[in-house]
Formats: C-alpha cells, sequence, structure tokens
C-alpha cells in the first residue's frame, strides 16, 4: 500500500485512501484497453457501412476504373504487419521471462516494422494516381487506409514511449503492463488492417 | 373506502377514467381535412391507436395517485413498507399482456401500410422534383405523348397517382397533409408513393425535410380537379408548352395559374 | 511563484498561452501547406478555422495540465505513484483546475452541464418568442435554423448525456465502495473536453453566415454544404463524444473491477446497474456519430464525395450512420434517469425495488433491442422499403421492458410509506410524463401513423415528453435527493415542490398542445407558420415562458441552500446504500475503510437487514490517522 508512505499534509483524515478492493481478475489498465478496442472496432464498423453502402448497395464497380490498387505492394505491406505482431509478442515473451535484450530488439524490431508499413503505405498515397476527391469509391478507399494508417500511427506513438522505457530499463519480470497494454493495440492493428487489406484490394 | 378492496377500488376508478379519456381522446379533432384513400385507414389507425393507449396510461395513473393518496406517510412516521420482493405471477402478466397487445398493433399497421400502398392498374405517374427552395412537377403521359412540366401540381379525382420523387440538391420531403402521406425527396435516387385523392379542392403541399434557408417557405398547393377537368387543364398545358417543347430545357416558371 | 513559472506549470496562464500558439500555428501550417502546393488564395479562412478548431481545443486540454502525467511517462522517467495533489476542493479554485478526485469531477461536470442546459434553455426561449405568432418576428429563417439547431444539440451532447454521467461520476465510486474511479486521470480529461465541446457549438453563432442550422441530426449533403458555422457542430461533437466514450470506459472497468467485497452483480444498487448498460450503450454506438461526423468533415474539408450522388456517393447512408448511434443515445439519454428513479422511489416509498432482477434484465434487453431499431427514425426516408416492418416490431418491443420498469415502479409504491419529498414529486412526475412520451413513441413505431406525423410538431412533443418529462425529470430527482450528500447542506423543500408543481403543469400546457398542431400539419423546424396554427402556438409560447421562469427556482434554491442552507446529515433519507453511511459531503477518500457488502442495496422492512457493514478501523492504521 502506497499511500502509507507518502506524507500529507492538510486533511485530517488518513493518509492515503483504502487500498480498493479487486472485484475481478482481469487488471483494470487491460480490460479498459480491451474496451477502447470494441469502441475503435465500432469506428471502424461505422467505415465499413460507408464502403458497404457505396460498394453494395449503391452497386457501383469496385474499383473504380481510374483506379489501380496495387495488390501485390499492399500484401507485402500485410506480411511485413503481420510479423511485427510476431516481434512485439516476442518482446513480450523476452519481458516475461527477464530476457532484456530481447526486449529491447524484440520492440525496436516491431516499431521498424511498424514505420516501413507506414513508409510504404505513404508512397503508395503518393504514387496511386488519384486523388481523395475524384469519386466515392477513392473517398472510401482513403478514409479506411487512412483511419487505419491513423491508428498505425498511434500504435507507433505507443511502441515508441515503450521502447524508451525498455532501453531506460523500466520492466521488469513482474511489472510489464507497459509493453502488454501498447502490445494488445498492436495487435488490433493487424488484425484490423487484414480486414481492411482484404475488403479494399483483394475482394 | 375501508369496506371496499382497495384493487376493486382501483378498477373502477380506472374504468371510469379510461372511458373518458377515450372519448376525449376520441372528440377532439385531431387531422387536418382528408383528401385521399389513405386517409381513412390510417385515422383510423391513429384512433384505435389512442383507444388502446388511454387504458395503459390510465392505469398507470390510477395506480401512482391511488398509492400516492393510499399510502401517503403520516408526518413523523419513521416505518418502513412491506418488504415485498416480487412476485412472478404479476411479472409474467405485465409481459404478457403488452406482448399480446404490441404484436396485435404491428400486425394492423403492417395491414394498413399495405392497403396505403396497395399499386391500382391505371395510375398515372407524376414526376416530383424538390430543389431549394419549390416543388416541381413533370406528367410524363399525355395525349399528345409529350411530357408536360408545371409548376403547380393538379391532380384528377378518383384516379391513383404515382409519384415518383427526386431532388436536385439536398434533402427535401414531398407531403402533402391532407392526403396523409410523404416520402424524403432524396439527391441520388427515386422514392415513390402513391394517392388516390378522394376530395376536389387546393390542399397545401408542405415539404417537410429541413432543406436550409427557404425550408419554412416551401410551400406549394395540390389542386384536384374532377377528372374531365383534368383532361382539359393537362392538354392545355401540353399546348402552351409545345413552342418551348423544341429546345430540350425543363419548362421554366412561364406556364402558370391558370389552372383554375 | 514566478511568472515564467506559472507559465510552465499547468493551469490558467499555461492554458491561455497555448490557445493563442495554436492558433499562429494552424495558421501556419494551413498557409504552408498551400503555399507548398501552390495553391490559391493562400490564406483560406474555412481552412484554417477547421484546422484551429481541432488544434486549440488540444492546446488548451494541454496547457491546463490534462496530460501532464502522460507526457511524464511518455518520457520514460519511473512511474511515480498517485499522490493524491490532485485530489479534493478546499476552496472554490480547486473546481478550476484539472482535479483527479471523482468528487470534485462530478461537481464540475454538473455545473458546467447546467451552465449549458441554461444557455440551450434561452435559445428554446428565443425559439418560442418567434414562434408566438405566425410570421417573423425578430429573426430571419437562418438564425431561427441556428437557435434550434443549437438548441438542441447543447441539450443532447452538452447536458443530458453529461449531466448523468457527472451524477454517476459522484455517486457510483461510493455506491460500489470504492475510494475514486479506475482511471482517475482519464476522467479529469473526460471532463475538461466537454466544455471545449460546448463553447465550440456556442461560438458557431459568431461565425460567419451564422450557427449551425441543419438541426441536431445535421443531414447531409445539406451538412456538407451550407456555411463555415456547421464546421463547429461536425467538430464539437467529436470532442463530446470522445469524452462520453471515455467516461463510460472509465465507469466501466470501475464497476467491473472496484467493487467492495461481496458485492455481486445481483447486490449492486440499480443506478449503478443502469449506468454499467449506459456506459455499454456509448462504448458500441458513440464511434459511429463520430463516423458520421468524419464522413461530413471530409466531404467538406478535402472535398471527398460520401454524399454527393453525382459521384457515386450515397445520402441516406449518413442517416443510416447516425441513428445507429442516435437511437441508442436516446437510451443513454434515459438508462440513467432509469437508475436514479429506482434510488429515490425505494428510499421514499421505503420498500425494496420490486422485481430487482428483473429491472436489471430489462435494463439489458433494453440495450441488446436499442441496437435493432436505429431506421423507426427513417420510416420516411426512402431508405429499403423492407427494413420498415422488422424495424416497426422491435421498436415497438421496447415497449416490454420499458413497461417491466414503469410497472415495477409502481409495484414497489404500492404498501409503501410514501415520503412526498421533493426528489419523489419529480419521480412520479416523471413516471407520468415518461409513460405519455412512451406512449406517443409506440403510435410514431406504427409506419402508417409515423408517415403522416414525421417532421411535423407530434414529433417536438414526444421528443420533449421523453427528454424533458423523462430525462430532466430524472436529474432534477437525482439532484435534489443527492444534494445533501453532494453540498453537506440540505436544500428548501418548500421551494422545490414549488419548482416541481410550476414545472410540471406548465411543462404540459407547453408540450402537449404541440401533439394537436403536430398531427394537423404543422411542420416542425418552421420559423413560420400557417394562421389555423396561432391560437395553440400563442398559447405554448405563453407557457415556455412560465414553464421557463420555473427554473430559476430550481437555481436560486441550489444557489442559496448550497452556500447557506442548513446543515444536511450524513443520511437524511434513511436509505441503506452505501454513499448514505457516510458523512456529507464524504471524506477525501470516501471511506476509512473499503466496507464489506452483506446484503441487498433496498432492504427496507426486512428486519434486521444490512446493505454494507464498516468494520471498525484497526488500532494501526487509526494511529496513523490523526488528531481527529
Ligand atoms: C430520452 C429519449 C427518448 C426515449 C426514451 C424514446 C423512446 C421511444 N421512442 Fe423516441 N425519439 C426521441 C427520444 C426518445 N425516444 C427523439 C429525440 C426523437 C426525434 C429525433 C429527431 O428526429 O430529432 C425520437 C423520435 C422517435 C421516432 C421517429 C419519429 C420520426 O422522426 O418520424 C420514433 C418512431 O418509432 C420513436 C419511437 C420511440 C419508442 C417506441 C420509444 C420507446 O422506448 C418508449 C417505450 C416506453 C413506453 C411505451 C412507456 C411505458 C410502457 C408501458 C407503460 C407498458 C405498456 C405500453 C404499451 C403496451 C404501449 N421516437
Ligand atoms: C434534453 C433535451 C431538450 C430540452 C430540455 C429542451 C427544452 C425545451 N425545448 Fe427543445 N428540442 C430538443 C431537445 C430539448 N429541448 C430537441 C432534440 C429538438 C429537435 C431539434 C431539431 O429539430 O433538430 C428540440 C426542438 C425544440 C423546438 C422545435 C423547433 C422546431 O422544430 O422548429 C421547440 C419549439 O418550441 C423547443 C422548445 C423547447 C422549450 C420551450 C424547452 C424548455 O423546456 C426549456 C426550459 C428551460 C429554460 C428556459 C432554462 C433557461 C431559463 C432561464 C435562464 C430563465 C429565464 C426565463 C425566461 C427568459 C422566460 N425545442
Ligand atoms: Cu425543402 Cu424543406
Ligand atoms: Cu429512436
Amino acid at each position: 500500500m502506497e499511500a502509507a508512505t507518502i506524507a500529507h499534509e492538510g486533511h485530517g483524515h488518513h493518509h492515503g485512501p483504502p487500498e480498493p478492493n479487486r472485484s475481478s481478475r482481469v487488471e483494470a489498465q487491460t480490460l479498459g484497453m480491451y474496451l477502447f478496442i470494441i469502441s475503435e472496432i465500432m469506428l471502424f464498423g461505422a467505415f465499413f457501412t460507408a464502403y458497404f453502402f457505396i460498394r453494395v448497395v449503391i452497386g457501383d464497380e469496385w474499383p473504380a476504373e481510374n483506379m489501380h490498387l496495387p495488390v501485390a505492394v499492399a500484401g507485402v505491406n500485410t506480411a511485413i504487419l503481420i510479423s511485427s505482431s510476431a516481434t512485439i509478442h516476442w518482446a513480450l515473451e523476452s519481458a516475461k521471462s527477464g530476457n532484456r535484450n530481447g526486449l529491447k530488439v524484440g520492440l525496436l524490431m516491431t516499431t521498424l516494422l511498424g514505420a516501413t508499413f507506414l513508409a510504404i503505405q505513404i508512397n503508395e498515397y503518393v504514387n496511386i494516381g488519384f486523388p481523395p476527391a475524384s469519386n466515392a469509391q477513392a473517398s472510401i478507399f482513403y478514409s479506411l487506409t487512412g483511419l487505419h494508417g491513423a491508428h498505425v500511427f498511434i500504435g507507433l506513438t505507443l511502441l515508441v514511449f515503450a521502447t524508451t522505457r525498455a532501453f531506460k530499463g523500466h520492466f521488469t519480470e513482474k511489472e510489464h503492463r507497459g509493453v502488454e497494454i501498447p502490445g494488445i493495440y498492436w495487435h488490433f492493428v493487424d488484425v484490423m488492417w487484414i480486414v481492411v487489406y482484404t475488403t479494399i484490394y483483394v475482394i | 373506502m375501508r369496506t371496499k378492496h382497495p384493487i376493486i377500488q382501483m378498477l373502477l376508478i380506472g374504468v371510469v377514467a379510461s372511458v373518458a379519456g377515450v372519448a376525449l381522446a376520441l372528440a377532439i379533432d385531431w387531422f387536418p381535412i382528408a383528401a385521399s384513400t389513405a386517409a381513412a385507414p390510417i385515422d383510423e389507425l391513429y384512433d384505435v391507436l389512442l383507444i388502446v393507449s388511454v387504458p395503459v396510461f390510465v392505469l398507470v395513473m390510477t395506480v401512482a395517485l391511488y398509492s400516492v393518496w393510499r399510502f401517503r406517510a403520516k408526518p413523523g412516521d419513521q416505518s418502513d413498507g412491506a418488504p415485498i420482493h416480487g412476485n412472478t405471477l404479476l411479472e409474467v402478466v405485465w409481459v404478457t399482456i403488452p406482448t399480446i397487445m404490441v404484436s396485435a398493433l404491428a400486425v394492423y399497421g403492417a395491414i394498413v401500410l399495405e392497403e396505403i400502398e396497395r399499386p391500382a392498374a391505371n395510375a398515372m405517374e407524376v414526376e416530383v422534383t424538390g430543389q431549394q427552395f419549390a416543388w416541381s412537377f413533370e406528367y410524363p403521359d399525355t395525349p399528345g405523348g409529350e411530357p408536360v412540366q408545371s409548376n403547380e401540381l393538379v391532380l384528377p379525382l378518383g384516379q391513383q397517382v404515382h409519384f415518383q420523387i427526386k431532388a436536385l440538391d439536398v434533402l427535401h420531403s414531398f407531403w402533402v397533409p391532407a392526403f396523409r402521406l410523404k416520402s424524403d425527396a432524396v439527391p441520388g435516387i427515386t422514392t415513390e408513393y402513391r394517392v388516390t385523392p378522394t376530395k376536389e379542392g387546393r390542399f397545401d403541399v408542405v415539404c417537410a425535410e429541413l432543406c436550409g434557408l427557404g425550408h419554412t417557405t416551401m410551400r406549394q398547393v395540390a389542386t384536384v380537379l374532377p377528372p374531365a377537368e383534368f383532361e382539359g387543364w393537362l392538354a392545355e398545358q401540353a399546348k402552351q408548352s409545345e413552342p418551348a417543347a423544341d429546345d430540350t430545357m425543363p419548362a421554366s416558371a412561364t406556364d402558370e395559374e391558370e389552372a383554375q | 511563484m514566478t511568472f515564467a513559472a506559472k507559465l510552465k506549470g499547468p493551469g490558467w496562464y499555461r492554458a491561455l498561452l497555448s490557445v493563442p500558439l495554436s492558433l499562429a500555428f494552424s495558421t501556419a501550417l494551413v498557409v504552408g501547406v498551400r503555399a507548398l502546393y501552390g495553391w490559391d488564395p493562400l490564406f483560406d479562412g474555412e481552412a484554417i478555422t477547421t484546422v484551429a478548431l481541432i488544434a486549440m481545443p488540444l492546446a488548451f486540454l494541454v496547457g491546463i495540465g490534462c496530460f501532464d502525467y502522460w507526457f511524464y511517462w511518455a518520457a520514460g522517467k519511473p512511474t511515480r505513484d498517485e499522490d493524491h495533489s490532485g485530489h479534493g476542493a478546499k476552496t472554490w479554485k480547486d473546481y478550476f483546475r484539472v482535479n483527479t478526485d471523482h468528487k470534485v469531477i462530478g461537481i464540475q461536470y454538473i455545473v458546467t452541464t447546467f451552465v449549458f442546459f441554461t444557455i440551450g434553455g434561452l435559445l428554446a426561449m428565443l425559439i418560442r418568442a418567434e414562434l408566438a405568432a405566425p410570421g417573423t418576428q425578430f429573426v430571419d429563417p437562418n438564425t431561427y435554423n441556428g437557435l434550434f439547431s443549437v438548441h438542441a444539440s447543447l441539450m443532447i451532447f452538452l447536458f443530458i448525456i453529461p449531466v448523468f454521467a457527472g451524477i454517476a461520476n459522484y455517486v457510483i465510486p461510493l455506491m460500489i465502495g470504492a475510494p475514486d474511479m479506475a482511471f482517475p486521470r482519464l476522467n479529469a480529461l473526460s471532463y475538461w473536453m466537454l466544455p471545449m465541446a460546448g463553447i465550440m457549438m456556442v461560438a458557431s453563432f459568431f461565425a460567419p453566415g451564422g450557427a449551425f442550422a441543419t438541426g441536431w441530426t445535421a443531414y447531409a449533403p445539406l451538412s456538407t454544404e451550407v456555411p463555415l458555422g456547421q464546421q463547429f457542430f461536425t467538430i464539437g461533437v467529436q470532442f463530446a463524444g470522445a469524452s462520453s466514450i471515455a467516461t463510460a470506459l472509465n465507469f466501466l472497468v470501475t464497476i467491473i473491477t472496484m467493487r467492495a467485497p461481496g458485492m455481486t452483480f445481483f447486490r449492486m444498487p440499480l443506478l449503478v446497474w443502469a449506468n454499467f448498460t449506459t456506459s455499454l450503450l456509448v462504448v458500441i454506438a458513440t464511434p459511429f456519430i463520430a463516423g458520421s461526423q468524419f464522413f461530413v468533415l471530409f466531404d467538406r474539408a478535402l472535398g471527398m464525395n460520401f454524399f454527393n450522388s453525382a459521384n457515386g456517393g450515397d445520402v441516406i447512408m449518413y442517416q443510416h450512420i447516425f441513428w445507429f448511434y442516435s437511437h441508442p443515445a436516446v437510451y443513454i439519454m434515459m438508462l440513467p434517469g432509469f437508475g436514479i428513479i429506482s434510488e429515490v422511489i425505494s428510499a421514499n416509498a421505503r420498500k425494496p425495488v420490486f422485481g430487482y432482477r428483473m429491472m436489471a434484465f430489462s435494463l439489458c434487453a433494453i440495450v441488446v433491442l436499442g441496437f435493432t431499431v436505429w431506421a423507426h427514425h427513417m420510416f420516411v426516408s426512402g431508405m429499403s422499403a423492407w427494413l420498415r416492418v422488422p424495424m416497426m416490431i422491435t421498436t415497438m418491443l421496447i415497449a416490454i421492458p420499458t413497461g417491466i420498469k414503469i410497472f415495477s415502479w409502481l409495484a414497489t409504491l404500492w404498501r409503501g410509506v410514501i415520503h412526498l419529498t421533493t426528489p419523489m414529486l419529480f419521480a412520479l412526475g416523471f413516471i407520468t410524463m415518461f409513460t405519455l412520451g412512451g406512449i406517443s413513441g409506440v403510435m410514431l413505431a406504427v409506419i402508417p401513423v409515423d408517415i403522416h406525423v414525421s417532421d411535423t410538431y407530434f414529433i417536438v412533443a414526444h421528443i420533449h415528453y421523453v427528454l424533458f418529462g423523462g430525462s430532466v425529470f430524472t436529474i432534477f430527482a437525482g439532484l435534489y435527493f443527492w444534494f445533501p450528500k453532494m453540498t453537506g447542506r440540505m436544500y428548501d423543500e418548500r421551494l422545490g415542490r414549488m419548482h416541481f408543481w410550476l414545472s410540471f403543469v406548465f411543462f404540459n400546457l407547453t408540450f402537449g398542445p404541440m401533439h394537436l398542431v403536430g398531427v394537423d400539419g404543422m411542420p416542425r423546424r418552421v420559423a413560420d407558420y400557417a394562421a389555423e396554427f396561432a391560437t395553440w402556438n400563442a398559447v405554448i409560447s405563453v407557457s415556455a415562458f412560465i414553464f421557463g421562469m420555473s427554473y430559476l427556482l430550481f437555481l436560486y434554491n441550489m444557489i442559496t441552500s448550497w452556500r447557506n442552507g442548513p446543515k444536511a446529515a450524513a443520511n437524511p433519507w434513511r436509505a441503506h446504500t452505501l454513499e448514505w453511511q457516510v458523512s456529507s459531503p464524504p471524506p477525501l477518500f470516501n471511506f476509512d475503510e473499503i466496507p464489506t457488502i452483506v446484503g441487498g442495496p433496498y432492504e427496507y422492512g426486512v428486519p434486521g437487514a444490512v446493505h454494507g457493514v464498516f468494520k471498525k478501523p484497526e488500532p494501526v492504521a487509526a494511529a496513523s490517522g490523526g488528531k481527529e
């Protein structure tokens, strides 16, 4: 109970709050991340609904004739992102078993793979040859991949924090939530990409 | 009051209040003038909904007010009420009865919906176009074969009209309260409904979907004429628009008013 | 403290510095990008406003100090234990800083949302003044459209939804025996996002072209074509939505992981249940309104084509996405109120809530059904015709779980010992008004009726019966009920009753006749109307003004009682739930020791029944406990 150690002036009551009861086996932070992911899935759901209306309900051709989607490049990019899921898993396992170097290398690799993914994605935007304003199909293409890109960016930010902390030696066998929770998010970003890739590029 | 059982007492109050309530609700003249075949079934449906709703509301009110009157604490009373936690039978009842009620109403609603949308074989087509902030109309089948454009809506009495509704800019909603029917006009798609006018006269056409600055004033008139007069009007419109028909532009606001 | 230090540390100085900086940054960014691409003109006011609307609130949040701890964490500094320096309020000034105490945040929420309620209400008074007679009184149609749009948006996004979050923030940790929320800093951030959203919406009146004027529903493609003011809604809603999601997540985690020992789910007070289910709705549904507003933003700012039918866009898609949020949202605006009513009625009728389990299950049923009915707002929208009848059926089925609640409250009254306190009066008023509003809802669900009355004043009547007679009455009930707990003082009962009776009578005189004019053919959202509706509208307007005045009684009562009302006892209602077992107002950390729950929350009349027991503090703990 950390509160007992902190001097606290002023109020006449206790020095700190009573230790809250743990009424669930799930940790608060982990649960919070899962709930946040549910919310994120619904946000993607709204974008997929738009996609569904524009592609299926309106029934215009997909992709529109001026749109050439680089399926193969994006496929390679998919592989890159999936492998980053493996590396973050490895990083977490290393943290759990006290392998500091594994943790650092794993996080670093994950960050690099993620950054590569984002770079390829941006390069794709630059060279794809149609702007978001050209038609509804283009709008949905940019919005869905862009929404996902924004999530990769958020994930990368979290990973950079985790990596910094790993290099400063903050995580231990017992205390590694700072890797685990960004990791959950990163897996979500990967899985979501598979869905985006399949619906936008493949089918 | 000491002699009668409270439930019976409430039942009596409830029945009296319900009858009075239903009478009051039905005495109100709710609807605007009725001028289409859809009006009667819709108004009737509404009345039935009132008849069903009033007793539900009266039930709630009776129990609430009766309890307050009868079980109100005396000043200074610190006691607690009866520790009743539930009653399965009662709970089953108040799940079952509303379920039956709403199911029956839903079926009734679906039947009326089917009735007011039933197509007739000889329906006349009219295309309705909404734009900020006016309606315009096109009659595709005319004696001359050329479609007729008009800024006024004129309809034949007793003949089903099939409206096909379009929008040029934003959403509008094509509503004639006297007909009881409306549908949004949606950019990019054509919506529809069917009306059979049952009354001669002039009725308001109202835009019911917020469409910007002029939404309030986007009002026109629908004129229902006897079939023969309508044919005459249509023929005259066709003649008038003939010179304009070569330039394929839609007829502008020139053809006007003398429709009556 | 030196001035420089004040600017560096979290607080108003830094916030007021960072806001203009962010404006400068937005301008530079837009001009820079446009220069890079060689676009003309270099200085695009609309683009700058859009970027600034996003950047300025964020800058304010950074400045005031919502993110300080996380920045510290992100920079790789060692985690530090919460030192509770952000806890509690000793002076009124402590309410104006980033505070992590759920009780302070609760009050911040409630006061802020009532500010927006007052603004929204004054806008309603302007609406009624304009509609008092046919013809134009004093606003042009565009301003009028702005009035009701901002009115409704403030009422919904800045009042009803967050005020419930505020009440729950205060009460829930106390009710479940927790010292605070699970994520106190996130809680503070959620709160501070709200004024951002509200100020943005009100500020839209100063935008060129006027406030956003497309209703609170902001249907595309009108919303993609109107002037700049719309952007204030599109972006403001994102802040309100983010705040709402963050709070809901916090409630869920708090309720799941921090209940006191022995507090099983079926021993939770129904208010906790209500907020648990509401939070599920928020977490699942709110992203959809975010999505819908993103699309509008993209169409407006980036020229995309989501709603441009000429380029393959789909106009009706907006409504599907919007209502997939906004129908569940009406239950977000009602379920917490259901919770409040259960607390108020059981304590004031001195009886256990009848059918406790069914009350909890019916909340869950409403959540599930609530996701299956959105298209009842679209019966005349031109959507796929086959969708209508299924949606009618699911919509009407919602009457059943809602009926379970109404009937159970009635059965709770039955054979109780009823104390007609102000909260109880509002609870009874709620039952009456909400039943009426619910019934008119069921009538609307019947498609042929809806085809006629959709977009008329019948809808306006329904809205206000469920939202004012429903939600706002529960809020009044809840505030009077917990006022002694929150402030440590008692409100004036006589004024409270007067407030109730005036509101109740003039509420009905204001909104009752709207049913009549609606069915008779008066469309909503119009600044002018046919002469035949003049009489009723005059009645409505006059009643609305008196109704508005009755709110002044409430304000007066709250303000004067808070300042110098008589001191309240710990448990003036002799209620059993945990928040009443601690002092009024509660101690800084709620409990000296977490209680143990041994029974249900409402065992009134059961001999010897207790909800929670407090162990005597152990001598060791007491030794460290200061002098008292
Ligand atoms: C707190 C907010 C709230 C709540 C709780 C509700 C509850 C309900 N609403 Fe309402 N509604 C709104 C807020 C709310 N609504 C708003 C803001 C709009 C307009 C949006 C806009 O366009 O701007 C709207 C619009 C709206 C429409 C669309 C109308 C239109 O635009 O054409 C419909 C149609 O079905 C509808 C139906 C219902 C139904 C069936 C319920 C049900 O949940 C009600 C259930 C309750 C009861 C039925 C009463 C108690 C039950 C009993 C006593 C049991 C016995 C009863 C029977 C057997 C009938 N509502
Ligand atoms: C919780 C939600 C809520 C609340 C509380 C209210 C409260 C009120 N509303 Fe609102 N309203 C909506 C939600 C709400 N409304 C919604 C969702 C719409 C639909 C908008 C749309 O179409 O997009 C709407 C639309 C709407 C319209 C229809 C506009 C139109 O379609 O053209 C009208 C018209 O009368 C109206 C009136 C009122 C009135 C008189 C009050 C009153 O109850 C307000 C009373 C409160 C006060 C007045 C507080 C301030 C008072 C003082 C500070 C005292 C000073 C008093 C005086 C100056 C007299 N509202
Ligand atoms: Cu057109 Cu309103
Ligand atoms: Cu709804």
